[in-house]
């Protein structure tokens, strides 16, 4: 006898079927050149985020601009962790980068069981704004407490590497990016007035001072963040916070082996793939069901015996446990977390993300992934061959992803995943 | 007790524009039943195009006319190009379309004037006024823009109240079927409460940049200020958007005056969040029976 949960999660079919997708993808890395390995990161990241997104704005129904936001508490608790304990509380084990991959997960969840209980009461619009105020609030949480959380500089943090198997200019520049991370703690401990504070003496709101990094107008780009990444002659990068995302270590880019950029991406991989398995269970189950039923008709689902409030609730944790675990992934990826890494402008590519590939659709989400770390890529090649200058390039893929935004609310709402299904009923209607 | 006067009288200045700022949230939600949470975005860009006229002709005064015009055609053509086939949709279809109005709008902004802040001047003096041997925090600026918040609030209000079409519009927005049939122009009132909206972002827009300064990112934050007044106001209020902006601009004068300038989003968080749980619908707004 199989028991229920098992046939309904459909376990069997689809752990080979995320296996070998992450077989494949592992291989691909390490085939690849860092940079690369680098995008393949940043696309994991941003899939795991939004398998998230999925379940919440696509089968939920709400509409959330606070994922970013639940990005932070993950960064945040991965960073505070691996900074800050050497053994597991009451377990007592020794810690490593796992431990605060899974506390920051815990982290989330108990975030988004806050978050959600709040939101489920809320329809439409006050619910994107009461997130959105969460997108812009939470991260600035951060800057009051400059002791712990480093403030509005962030904190720098070191990537956990295995035990040997790296070429040792890696370890060198890892020393280093220890040693600059201590002396910005340092910093902040000794200077109890982070910068912000000190400007904001104005009769006036300063949105600079909350918004603290804001990329003028453009979203967290790939560009912003490779900065470094495999590019010696990154060009400066005219933003306070992304100039210390940029200390991505660049000497890492070497042919000995397994680089850094592989590393991280390897670490995104697994997470994508535990957290797509999961998503998919739980989308093509039972769960997934109940979150459509209450999304289409609350009321009749509520007289199917379904509690609406419990299955929006539940919608937000998942999504927040997912956003979490990528932003414990975001931290090792840019080796710094910080207010404006998990800005407003995170939220919203996410939500660019989910709706572009498809609202309701997993693989919709990936094709999400792909494309917002594409765009910015394909954008700044079309710039070094037509000469553009920085001010366009760096705001173009923001400039597309809005457009993009409206046209596909209005032409193809089921976003790329609706034109291929569409397109696939009339190649098979016709014959 | 001196220190907490200059805070309140300070934070009056900012309240007024988040005021003229929730008001816009508000006209745009009485006509169409949409937030627009491309409304700080639309005023931050027709600011641009005021500062390019005050630039150009060295005039406060037509700049503030250049952004009044371009606010209203940049609402009319939001309205004629997004929103009104978006309507059809689902209200999460609105919703992701406003924001990708905002996003497009931005990064037309940085594209054209740069990410740097610009500073805007001031027609008249913005140095604190002395009075009694003592300077106060008040200005001929915020002179300024007191009376010009208070000029509009009397002004939509006469609008709404006095006018066949103030009466047209809000019979528009409250019942479209019938106020279709009794002759009315629905599409066009509805485009017009865009309009209007527009208008009083620019004006908004227009009065914050000598203070906040000016950059394609740098009204983000009074988005969330304003939704939270005319949320806590109601959404359909006009009186309340304007009362609890000015609201909101005190706490926040507060806050941001006894504790750190990164306080205010989380109190105005904290506010907006308490409010929702107490009355989803928003504080003074009618109550609507919900299903679930």
């Amino acid at each position: 006898m199989m028991p229920t949960w098992l046939r309904d999660s459909r376990l069997l079919l689809h752990a080979p079927l995320f296996i070998a997708i992450w077989l494949l993808l592992s291989r691909l890395n390490v085939m690849v050149e860092p940079l690369m390995s680098y995008y393949l990161a940043l696309a994991a990241m941003y899939a795991t985020a939004m398998f998230g997104m999925v379940i919440l704005v696509g089968l939920s129904g709400q509409v959330s601009l606070g994922n970013g936001a639940l990005m932070a508490v993950g960064g945040y608790v991965f960073a505070v962790t691996s900074l800050n304990w050497q053994t597991v509380p009451l377990l007592g084990f020794q810690w490593n980068a796992v431990w605060s991959v899974i506390f920051a997960g815990f982290g989330g969840v108990v975030a988004g069981l806050i978050i959600g209980l709040l939101a489920a009461r809320l329809r439409g619009p006050y619910l994107a704004g009461l997130t959105l105020g969460i997108a812009v609030g939470l991260p600035s949480i951060a800057a009051r407490f400059p002791g712990i959380l480093g403030g509005s500089q962030g904190l720098m943090l070191t990537v956990p590497y295995p035990d040997g198997g790296y070429a040792a200019d890696v370890a060198g520049t890892a020393a280093a990016e220890s040693d600059s991370a201590a002396l910005d703690l340092a910093l902040a401990g000794a200077d109890p007035v982070p910068a912000d504070a000190a400007s904001g003496s104005s009769d006036m709101l300063t949105p600079s001072d909350v918004t603290g990094s804001g990329a003028p107008g453009d979203m967290l780009t790939a560009d912003d963040v490779t900065g470094a990444g495999a590019s010696p002659s990154a060009e400066p990068v005219p933003v306070p916070s992304a100039s210390s995302i940029s200390a991505t270590p660049s000497g890492t880019v070497t042919d000995a082996g397994f680089v850094l950029e592989q590393w991280q991406a390897s670490v995104s991989i697994a997470v994508a793939c535990i957290a797509g398995f999961v998503a998919l269970n739980l989308v093509r189950g039972r769960q997934g069901r109940v979150w459509k039923a209450v999304r289409d008709d609350p009321i009749a689902a509520a007289l199917a015996g379904i509690s609406p409030a419990a299955s929006k609730v539940s919608a937000f944790v998942v999504s927040s446990l997912f956003a979490a675990l990528a932003g414990a992934v975001f931290a090792q990826i840019l080796t710094y977390v910080g207010p404006g890494a998990y800005g407003v402008a995170l939220s919203l590519s996410l939500l660019v993300g989910v709706v572009l590939g498809g609202r309701g659709s997993l693989v919709g989400a990936v094709i999400g992934a792909v494309l917002l770390v594409g765009m910015p890529v394909v954008v700044s090649n079309l710039a070094g061959e037509r000469g553009w200058s920085d001010q366009i390039t760096n705001n173009l893929p923001t400039f597309l992803y809005g457009l993009l935004l409206v046209v596909v609310v209005l032409v193809a709402p089921g976003g790329v995943m609706g034109l291929l299904a569409s397109g696939w009923r009339r190649l098979t209607t016709r014959r | 007790m001196t220190t907490f006067i200059d805070y309140l009288l300070g934070g009056f200045s900012s309240g007024a524009v988040i005021a003229l700022f929730a008001l816009a949230l508000v006209l745009v939600w009485r006509s169409t039943r949409i937030v627009n949470f491309a409304q700080v975005g639309q005023a931050m860009f027709t600011t641009f195009i005021a500062f390019e006229v005050q630039q150009a002709t060295g005039s406060w005064f037509l700049a503030l006319l250049a952004g009044l015009v371009a606010g209203a055609v940049l609402g009319l053509i939001v309205y004629a190009l997004v929103l009104r086939p978006v309507q059809r949709l689902d209200t999460s279809g609105s919703i992701i379309a406003t924001f990708g109005v905002l996003i497009s709008l931005q990064a037309l902004a940085a594209m054209i004037w740069g990410g740097d802040p610009h500073s805007f001047p001031t027609p008249v003096a913005n140095e604190g006024l002395e009075i009694g041997g003592r300077i106060w925090p008040i200005s001929w600026y915020d002179v300024l823009v007191y009376a010009v918040t208070a000029v509009l609030v009397v002004a939509l209000t006469l609008l709404f109240t006095r006018t066949n079409l103030g009466l047209s519009m809000r019979a528009s927005a409250f019942n479209p079927e019938v106020a279709k049939l009794s002759g009315i122009r629905v599409n066009r009132m509805l485009a017009f409460g865009w309009a209007l909206a527009g208008v009083v972002g620019a004006v908004a827009g227009v009065l914050i940049a000598p203070t906040a300064s000016l950059s394609p990112n740098s009204f983000d934050i009074l988005l969330i200020f304003a939704f939270t007044a005319a949320v806590v106001g109601g959404l359909d209020s006009l009186i309340g958007a304007v009362a609890f902006g000015i609201g909101t601009g005190l706490v926040l004068a507060l806050v941001t005056g006894y504790g750190e300038a990164g306080d205010a989003p989380i109190i105005v968080l904290i506010l907006l969040a308490v409010t929702l749980v107490v009355r989803p619908g928003g504080a003074f707004g009618r109550g609507k029976s919900r299903a679930v």
